[in-house]
């Protein structure tokens, strides 16, 4: 018992690491008061063109900057259609779905092999990895789960600590203010966005690079839209965002602990389980929250 | 301006007194081009990207043009498929669009189509005794209560307790899913089957047959009397004018004394049974069954195809028929051709894209 236990926590930060990285990249883009719903398939892309590049080179490193970079491209898409010309920024990032789930796949479908990778090596911090149970849990992870946490201490810095965080900030609160300080709102605000598709197509690549090795349709498994419950559960701070994160990455460790061990219990039903701990959070801790002032709402000088 | 005006009086010397006439017409042709521009744009660049795609793979682009065309309106057969897969987009569409036009976004038809189709099923087996003309509506509104059932939470979660809808709509497509997938796999399973779907429902359930050589259904009808309705209900009723009001602007709309929640609820049980009615036509119009993953995203294409009929929902009848020929064109394509069928989702999207930012590029030149 105790070692599925330890399992499902080990598990646990391997599965909560997409959606942290989603989420940090979605709270930056919100934060400059852009909404970025198509994240779930832009996680799709990210995971399939990782692990295509990552097998044709036979580079993980190689094959996540490619998912980073497919991953920008398509959000930049969304930038260019929200913010420059000024289209209703939900029904955009919905089309974005569309878009890269449709590249993602017909390009999967259309590769004359079947890429598969091993998932990257774990790296066993010394000392620390031959702790008795905390070892296994927390210091024998690959090093997608390790960059996300460190990425969303680095963030959380970024974002309160220096300039470039309060202009960022700035534009999603205020991008009136924020102009006559002599920030470039839109700038800022592309930025933004091409952060959120570099984020969300890492998280991809530590999906397919980092876990499972294989992409298949629905790869993302709704950690998309989980990663932008995430982030307004940690109040669009890239440091509750870890704890949020794990809340999620726990209900997925569970699921797929579970249907290893078998429990007797349907196992559409446990596949379900992250799905019914998010309506819960959503229901009981999403309430009167408030987000950047001027989100969504695209910015025209007068 | 001053060339317009040139033009006109040389015109009126040509005409005479007809120079109102022609004015006339040049206001009309304005308009038409300000009306449709983006539509031409929007088709040129999806036309563009169709045959780049082609060619990258090494076909040709007329061939590929042709057998789109061919596949959905070459056979008698292959022109009833294209009605048959209108009638689910269309009916998910407006479930889309009326919650949209009244500031509901209901992400969540995909699941609600779901939940829908499962009562649809559960309703047709147990009716079976009943003659058609009983059996058929108490299907349809099972199906539609399905819909609304499913949306229940997030719309009292929103008119309740504040909660943006877009989450739990979203979430609660998921488990939607897994309960179909664990139904048809499961305890609903047709045992005599290796696939995950149901037995067939009893024949006097099936929708009526409209052309007979054709899978083409009754559910056409549905689908195309709920679009006029809705048109109705949004232009011509008070409550579409409540609706229209607090999809503009809610405060504004609640200061002139409209009752914000109920539109919203209006528009949630519209919504709702719109996608429940979705479900049933593949179930007792389509396939006479339930099966895992019936619905090829019907729910998330609804989203698209009413971005692209401007949320009206007499747009939303042609743009789902457009959406219906490149689908049916474009599955004949991958079964001949090889193409996946995903190739038409990125130029759906393309098309949908350039329609909007070229729509809202004219508008915003027109305001300065």
């Amino acid at each position: 018992m105790s070692e599925v236990l330890t399992a499902i926590l080990s598990s646990t930060f391997v599965l909560s690491t997409p959606i942290l990285l989603a989420s940090l990249g979605e709270i930056y883009n919100e934060r400059s008061g852009v909404l970025n719903l198509g994240i779930e398939a832009i996680i799709s892309l990210g995971g399939f063109v990782g692990l295509w590049i990552g097998f044709q080179t036979g580079s993980h490193l190689v094959g996540t900057i490619a998912a980073m970079l497919a991953g920008a491209s398509i959000a930049l898409i969304h930038g260019f259609a929200s913010i420059k010309i000024g289209i209703n920024q939900l029904i955009s990032g919905l089309l974005i779905i569309t878009l890269a789930d449709g590249i993602a796949n017909f390009a999967y479908s259309r590769l004359p092999f079947v890429p598969i990778m091993t998932p990257i090596q774990a790296i066993r911090i010394p000392l620390l990895s031959d702790l008795p149970v905390l070892g296994s849990i927390l210091f024998q992870h690959n090093i997608y789960v390790y960059s996300s946490f460190l990425l969303a201490l680095i963030m959380g810095f970024i974002l309160y600590r220096t300039t470039w965080g309060l202009s960022i900030r700035g534009t999603g609160e205020n991008p009136e203010a924020s102009d006559a300080a002599g920030i470039n709102v839109n700038r800022v605000r592309f930025i933004c966005v091409a952060l959120s598709g570099v984020f969300a197509g890492l998280a991809g690549a530590s999906i397919t690079l980092g876990y499972i090795g294989l992409y298949g349709r629905g790869i993302a498994a709704g950690r998309g839209w989980i990663a932008i419950i995430v982030v307004i559960l940690s109040r669009w701070s890239p440091y509750r965002a870890i704890f949020a994160s794990l809340l999620f990455g726990f209900g997925y460790a569970l699921a797929a602990n579970l249907i290893g061990v078998g429990t007797g219990v349907p196992y559409f039903f446990l596949l379900m389980l992250p799905h019914i701990l998010a309506l819960i959070v959503i229901v009981f801790m999403l309430r009167r929250t408030r987000g950047p002032a001027a989100l969504t709402i695209p910015y025209k000088r007068k | 301006m001053r060339n317009d005006a040139r033009a006109m009086s040389q015109a009126s010397r040509i005409w005479g007194n007809s120079s109102l006439f022609l004015r006339w017409i040049w206001r009309f042709i304005e308009s038409w081009v300000r009306r449709y521009l983006s539509y031409l744009v929007g088709m040129l660049v999806a036309l563009s990207v169709f045959s780049l795609i082609l060619l990258a793979i090494n076909l040709n682009p007329l061939s590929g043009l042709r057998s789109i065309v061919y596949g959905s309106f070459g056979t008698l057969f292959s022109a009833g498929e294209t009605f048959v897969r209108v009638t689910p987009l269309l009916l998910s569409t407006l479930a889309f669009l009326i919650a949209f036009r009244g500031r509901f976004l209901n992400i969540g038809v995909e699941g609600q189509l779901n939940i829908g189709a499962l009562f649809a099923f559960v309703a047709a087996s147990q009716l079976g005794w009943l003659p058609s003309v009983f059996s058929i509506p108490l299907v349809m509104i099972a199906s539609a209560l399905g819909g609304v059932a499913w949306l229940a939470i997030p719309l009292f979660m929103r008119t309740k307790l504040g909660i943006n809808e877009i989450f739990p709509t979203v979430v609660m497509n998921f488990i939607a899913g897994f309960i179909i997938s664990w139904l048809t796999t499961g305890p609903l399973k047709d045992p005599l089957s290796i696939n995950p779907q149901t037995i067939v429902v009893p024949v006097s359930t099936w929708l009526p047959v409209l052309i007979p050589g054709t899978r083409l259904h009754a559910g056409l009808i549905v689908s195309l009397i709920s679009a006029l309705l809705l048109y109705i209900i949004l232009n011509r009723m008070v409550l579409g004018y409540a609706i229209r009001a607090v999809g503009l602007n809610p405060t504004a709309a609640r200061h002139s004394g409209i009752n914000v929640n109920m539109s919203i609820i209006s528009v949630g049980l519209m919504s709702g049974g719109l996608a429940g009615l979705a479900g049933m036509v593949e179930v007792i119009g389509t396939h006479h069954l339930l099966i895992q993953g019936f619905s090829p995203g019907f729910g998330f294409q609804g989203i698209a195809i009413a971005a692209l009929g401007a949320f009206d929902p007499l747009g939303a009848i042609v743009s789902s028929f457009l959406f219906s020929i490149l689908l049916i064109g474009g599955e004949s394509m991958q079964r001949g051709a090889g193409v996946p069928v995903d190739m038409i989702f990125i130029l759906q999207a393309v098309l949908v894209f350039s329609v909007l930012i070229v729509d809202k590029w004219i508008t915003s030149r027109r305001e300065q």
